[in-house]
C-alpha cells in the first residue's frame, strides 16, 4: 500500500479483451483490493514496446469501476451458504475477486501515432504526472506562468494543485466561467469567491490588471468579503498548496440603492461599522433613459413609442428645448419631475388646441409613453432618483485587484434587470475604450437561469448576456456565472463558457440530456459530492477533473448577517446623520435637525446626496449650502387704520 | 524447459509461435487448426477396480460422525492441470505441444496468494515414426522434445495415430504430476503449515510421510472397500466418515485413508460429496481417530465457498477450484 501512495510500484495492470478493448481514449487495468484508485484518480500507464523509439506513456483519469468474483450466478453464493447470509463470513476462503477500473485517457506520450492504449504497469500519477496529464506544463513554465490555482487534486499519496490558464479563464483564447450545483451547500459562491482570490494572486502582471464586479441577487451571500471567515487547518494546507493567502479581500466596494424612501440604503450590509465603503447607486433621468427597453416590454414599445421616446432621448433630454405649441417656452428636462413637468404641458397644449397629434405623434402614444416613463421612477424607486441625482460605480478609476459588490438582492425584478444592463452595457463601453482603469472585468452573475433562461421570451438581459458571453472575451469582460440547473441556461451562454465547474448536483438534473457524456460512475460521483469539492472541466484538461478546494477566507453571509445586524429603520433625520458621519464624526443629532429644520424630505434627501457625492472636507457647510435658505420669520408692519371721523358739532342725533 | 515464477513475467511460447516455427522448420508439413485439447479428445480413462484396504481404525469398516465444528487449519492448496493439443503433422504423425502447470496458493488474511507456482512446456513426438533429419530438426527448433514412442513406463507405443496421443496424454500426466510433487515436496520443507493436495500424496516418499500435507481424491475409479464396507461408504451422510484404512500401493508409500461425505447427498447419486482423504500414516488407536477428525474437520471448513459452476462442485474445494484457475490464466 505505501508503495503505492509513493508512487514507486505499480498499482494495477491494464487489460482489455475482445468484449472490452483498449481504444485510443479508453483503456481498462485491475488493481489490487486495498488500492487507492477511485473514480477521479488520475493514473499512469508505462507501455512495454516502444513506439517510434519511444517508450509510450499514457495518462488516464478513472470514469468507471467494476467488482465482480468468479461467480456464475448469485444463486451459487446462496447455495453455497445454505441460505444462510450470515454463514458468508465464516467461509474460510473469500471468493477470488477483482476490482476492475475503466479509464479515459487524459493525454498519450508521444501523441502521434495515436494508438489503442497498450498492456503496461499502471501507477498512481504523480504531481509532475498531473501536470503532464493536463496540459498543465505548458503553460506551468518559469517566465510563461499564467496557471491560476482552483483546488487540488487528491488520490492516494498525491496532493497535486490543479491549474486554470488565465488566457482560457480571463481571455483572449477563451474565457468565462460556469458553476452549477446544488443551492443551499454554499458550494457555488464560496468556489466562486475562492476563484477570485485566486486570480487576485496569481493573475500574472504581463496580463494586465483585473477587477471583479459581483451582483449579489440573494441574502447576504457577498456582503461581507472584506470581513475574515472561519478556516480550519484542511482549508489552511489548501491555501498553502495553491500558493494563495488565507486572508479576505482588501479592496471591496460595495453599491446599493436607496429603499422607496429614498434615504435608507436597500443592503443588509448597512450596520454602520460596515458603511465606510458602502455607496449608494443612483440614477437620473439620463442614465435610465437609454436602457428604456429593459423596463418597457414590447407590447409596451411598439414602433411608434420607440420613436417617442427616441425623440425625448434626442431632442428633449439635457437639451434647451421649445416649441410652438407650448408657446415657446424652454424647458431643459433633466430629471423624472422635469419630464413630468415637459409631459404634461405637451398633453396640456395639445388638448387645448383640440390637436390629435405633435410632431408626428399621436396623443395616445404621448399618453401611453407619459405613463410609461413615469412608472419607472415609481417600480425602481431608491435606484431612480426624480431629481436627476446619479452616484454610480467609479467607471474610469476602477482599480486593480478590487472587487465592485452592487447588491441588488432586495431589489424588484426591473431595477435588478436596469442595474444589471446599465453595469455590464458602461463596462463594455468603457472596455472598448481602454478607459476603464483596468484590463479585465469580471462579472460575477449567480441564478443564471433566471437571468438567461433557455425558454421564455427574449429579454434585453439575456441578448446583453449572450453577446457578453460570445464576445466579451475579446475586450477582457469575462462572465462567471451561476445556477443550479445548468440545463436551464441558454446553451449559448454555458456552451462560451470555457470552463465548466459542477457542485453537487441533483440526480433529475444529471439525467438530463447535456450530462450524457458523463459515465454512471461520475454522475454518481457528483451526485455525492461533499462540500467543496468540484469537477472541474477546462479547454486544457481532456476529461473532467475532480478537486478540493478551501473556504473562502471571508464571513459567510449568514455569519455577517449575524455579527452585523442589518442598522433598524430611521427616521430621515437619523438617516442623514449616519450618511454624514461617514464623512464627518463631529455631526450630532441635534445639528442635523437644526440643519434641516422644517425643510421638506426631497430637500433634504437632495442635499444629503450630494454632499455624499463630493465627499467634501467641510461636510457641515457643504451639506448647509445644498439647502435652500429659509426666509426668517418677519413680523407684518402694522398698517396704521384711518381715524374715525368726528361728529359734526351740529349733528342733530349726536350725542 | 521453461519454468516461471511469481515474480517473473511468463514469456512462454504460445502453441501459436510454436506452429509457426515448425511450419518453417516442416514445410510440406500439415498444420492442425481448431483441434480440441487431447485431454478432451483423448482421455486417459483409468478402470474401475475395486482395491483391498487394511482397516486401521477399529476392526471392521464403519460409519463416524465427525466430532466437532468445522474448524480452518488449511493454510494452502496444491493443484495442477495440463493441456495437449497436436501443433503440426509431419506426415501424418502427430507433433504435439504439452504445457504442465502447477501451483501452491496460499491463504492469507481469508484470500488466496501464489506461494509457488511451475509451468513446464514440451515438444512430443514419436522418434521411431520420424526421419534422423526430421527429428534433429525438431531439436533445433529450441523446445524441450520428448519421444513419445514409448510410453511413461518404457513400453513402446502403438503406432496407430489415437495410441500415439493417448500415449502422449498419458505421458504429459506424468510430468504434471512431477510437477505438482516437486511442489508439495518443497512445501513440505519448507513449511509446517497444512497443505491439501488435489489428489492422493502417495506419489512421494517424502510427502506421504508428511505431516504438512493432506490429499484428497476426489474421483473414486479406483475404491479401497468392497462388501459391506463399500455399502458402509456409500451411506456414509453429511459430515460423515469412515474408518481410517491403510492404502498401501506398490511401489508407494503407504497412507492413511479414509471417505469422507463433505455435502448432503440426499437425492443424489451415492458418491455426490465424497471425497477420499489421504494422510501420513504415523498415529495409531487413538490418536489416529483423533487425528483423522481433526482433518476431516479443516477438510469440512472448505465447503463454502461453493466451486460452482465447476460440474465437479460438489467434490471440489474452493482452494483447488482457486489453483485450476489461476493455471488456466497464466498456462
Amino acid at each position: 500500500m505505501t508503495d503505492f501512495l509513493e508512487n514507486t510500484q505499480p498499482l494495477g495492470r491494464v487489460v482489455a479483451t475482445e468484449r472490452k478493448p483498449n481504444t485510443p481514449h479508453e483503456f481498462h487495468f485491475w488493481t489490487a483490493l486495498d488500492s487507492p484508485v477511485g473514480i477521479g484518480t488520475i493514473v499512469r500507464v508505462e507501455g512495454a514496446h516502444p513506439v517510434n523509439g519511444q517508450l509510450p506513456e499514457i495518462y488516464g483519469i478513472v470514469v468507471e469501476g467494476f467488482s465482480y468474483t468468479d461467480l456464475m450466478t448469485p444463486l451459487h453464493d446462496m447455495l453455497g451458504h445454505d441460505g444462510t447470509p450470515g454463514g458468508a463470513s465464516m467461509s474460510a476462503t473469500e471468493r477470488a475477486e477483482i476490482r476492475l477500473y475503466t479509464a479515459a485517457v487524459l493525454r498519450q506520450l508521444p501523441e502521434e501515432p495515436l494508438q489503442p492504449v497498450p498492456m503496461g504497469r499502471v501507477y498512481l500519477a504523480t504531481d509532475a504526472d498531473v501536470a503532464v496529464a493536463l496540459r498543465m506544463d505548458g503553460y506551468l513554465k518559469e517566465g510563461a506562468r499564467t496557471g491560476i490555482p482552483i483546488g487540488v487534486y487528491h488520490a492516494g499519496g498525491t496532493d497535486a494543485p490543479i491549474y486554470l490558464d488565465a488566457d482560457f479563464l480571463l481571455g483572449p483564447e477563451a474565457a468565462h466561467l460556469n458553476i452549477t450545483g446544488v443551492s443551499g451547500l454554499a458550494t457555488k459562491t464560496s468556489a466562486i469567491e475562492w476563484i477570485i482570490q485566486s486570480i487576485f494572486t496569481h493573475f500574472p502582471a504581463s496580463k494586465g490588471s483585473v477587477a471583479a464586479v459581483c451582483f449579489n441577487v440573494k441574502g447576504p451571500d457577498l456582503c461581507f468579503l472584506d470581513q475574515p471567515g472561519m478556516i480550519d487547518d484542511t482549508d489552511r494546507a489548501l491555501y498553502e498548496k495553491c500558493g494563495v493567502t488565507a486572508e479576505p479581500f482588501t479592496n471591496v466596494q460595495y453599491f446599493a440603492p436607496y429603499k422607496s424612501d429614498g434615504f435608507s440604503l436597500n443592503t443588509l450590509r448597512s450596520n454602520d461599522a460596515l458603511l465606510h465603503n458602502v455607496t449608494s447607486l443612483t440614477w437620473g433621468l439620463r442614465e435610465v433613459l437609454q436602457y428604456a427597453e429593459v423596463l418597457l416590454n414590447k407590447d409596451d414599445v411598439d414602433a411608434k413609442a420607440d420613436a417617442l421616446i427616441d425623440f425625448i432621448r434626442e431632442r428633449v433630454v439635457d437639451r434647451d428645448f421649445s416649441d410652438a405649441i407650448l408657446g415657446n417656452k424652454r424647458y431643459i428636462v433633466r430629471s423624472f419631475a422635469d419630464l413630468e413637468a415637459w409631459f404634461r404641458d405637451v398633453l396640456v397644449a395639445l388638448e387645448g388646441k383640440n390637436s390629435e397629434g405633435w410632431r408626428t405623434h399621436h396623443i395616445a402614444t404621448i399618453r401611453k409613453v407619459r405613463n410609461r416613463l413615469s412608472n419607472i421612477s415609481t417600480r425602481c424607486a431608491g435606484l431612480v432618483t426624480d431629481d436627476g441625482a446619479v452616484s454610480d460605480l467609479p467607471f474610469g478609476s476602477f482599480q486593480d485587484r478590487t472587487v465592485y459588490v452592487i447588491d441588488v438582492a432586495s431589489l424588484e425584478e426591473d431595477a435588478q434587470d436596469l442595474i444589471f444592463a446599465r453595469v455590464v452595457t458602461k463596462l463594455r463601453e468603457h472596455l472598448e475604450k481602454r478607459d476603464l482603469g483596468v484590463n479585465h472585468v469580471i462579472v460575477f452573475v449567480d441564478e443564471l437561469n433566471k437571468y438567461a433562461p433557455n425558454d421564455g421570451q427574449d429579454t434585453y438581459v439575456r441578448k446583453m448576456l449572450l453577446d457578453l458571453a460570445e464576445r466579451g472575451r475579446y475586450l477582457g469582460l469575462v462572465l462567471f456565472s451561476a445556477q443550479q440547473f445548468r440545463s436551464q441556461v441558454h446553451r449559448r451562454v454555458v456552451g462560451n463558457s470555457g470552463t465548466a465547474l459542477y457542485g453537487r448536483m441533483d440526480a433529475d438534473e444529471l439525467a438530463t440530456p447535456g450530462y450524457a457524456v458523463l459515465s454512471p460512475a461520475v454522475k454518481t460521483k457528483l451526485a455525492t459530492l461533499e462540500k467543496g469539492q468540484l469537477m472541474v472541466r477546462h479547454p486544457h484538461f481532456t476529461q473532467p477533473i475532480f478537486v478540493r478546494f478551501p473556504r473562502p477566507a471571508v464571513m459567510r453571509g449568514r455569519d455577517g448577517a449575524e455579527q452585523y445586524p442589518q442598522a433598524v429603520e430611521l427616521d430621515l433625520d437619523a438617516a442623514v446623520l449616519r450618511s454624514l458621519r461617514t464623512l464627518d464624526s463631529s455631526i450630532t443629532l441635534n445639528w442635523v435637525r437644526d440643519a434641516v429644520g422644517i425643510r421638506d424630505e426631497s430637500e433634504i434627501i437632495r442635499a444629503r446626496n450630494a454632499t455624499l457625492r463630493e465627499r467634501p472636507a467641510d461636510v457641515k457647510k457643504f451639506f448647509l449650502a445644498q439647502l435652500r435658505p429659509v426666509v426668517a420669520g418677519q413680523q407684518p408692519a402694522r398698517v396704521p387704520s384711518p381715524a374715525i371721523r368726528s361728529a359734526p358739532a351740529d349733528d342733530p342725533y349726536g350725542f | 524447459m521453461s519454468v516461471t515464477t511469481p515474480l517473473q513475467p511468463s514469456r512462454a511460447p504460445t502453441l501459436q509461435t510454436v506452429a509457426r516455427a515448425l511450419a518453417t522448420a516442416f514445410p510440406d508439413s500439415q498444420p492442425a487448426e481448431h483441434e480440441a485439447p487431447l485431454e478432451t479428445t483423448a482421455p486417459s480413462i483409468q478402470p474401475t477396480r475395486l482395491l483391498s484396504a487394511d482397516v486401521i481404525e477399529g476392526r471392521e469398516l464403519c460409519a463416524i460422525a465427525v466430532s466437532g465444528e468445522a474448524e480452518v487449519g488449511l493454510a494452502a492448496f496444491l493443484d495442477g492441470t495440463q493441456r495437449s493439443e497436436v501443433v503440426r503433422y509431419v506426415r501424418g504423425v502427430p507433433i504435439i505441444w504439452g504445457t504442465v502447470g502447477a501451483v501452491i496458493r496460499d491463504r492469507r488474511e481469508r484470500r488466496l496468494h501464489t506461494w509457488r507456482h511451475v509451468v513446464e512446456q514440451r515438444l512430443y513426438a514419436p522418434r521411431t515414426q520420424l526421419s534422423d533429419a526430421e527429428w534433429d530438426s525438431l531439436g533445433r527448433a529450441g523446445y524441450p522434445l520428448i519421444d513419445s514412442s514409448r510410453t511413461a513406463s518404457g513400453e513402446p507405443a502403438s503406432e496407430h495415430p489415437l495410441a500415439l496421443r493417448e500415449a502422449v496424454v498419458n505421458r504429459v500426466q506424468q510430468d504434471r504430476k512431477r510437477a505438482e510433487q516437486r511442489l508439495a515436496v518443497a512445501w513440505c520443507d519448507a513449511e509446517d503449515r497444512r497443505l491439501l493436495v488435489d489428489g492422493g500424496i502417495s506419489d512421494s516418499d517424502p510427502v506421504a510421510r508428511s505431516s504438512a500435507a493432506i490429499g484428497v481424491v476426489k474421483s473414486h475409479r479406483a475404491l479401497y472397500v468392497s462388501g459391506a464396507a463399500l455399502a458402509a461408504v456409500l451411506a456414509l451422510r453429511e459430515r460423515e466418515r469412515s474408518s481410517v484404512f491403510l492404502v498401501s500401493p506398490e511401489r508407494r508409500a503407504s497412507v492413511a485413508s479414509w471417505y469422507l461425505r463433505i455435502r448432503d447427498p440426499r437425492g443424489r447419486d451415492p458418491m455426490w460429496g465424497l471425497v477420499r482423504v489421504e494422510m501420513a500414516s504415523g498415529p495409531k488407536g487413538a490418536d489416529l481417530t483423533r487425528r483423522a477428525d481433526e482433518v476431516s474437520r479443516w477438510i469440512l471448513a472448505e465447503v463454502a465457498p461453493v466451486s460452482l459452476p465447476d460440474g465437479r462442485w460438489h467434490t471440489m474445494l474452493y482452494g483447488v477450484r482457486d489453483c485450476e484457475e489461476f493455471l488456466r490464466a497464466i498456462t
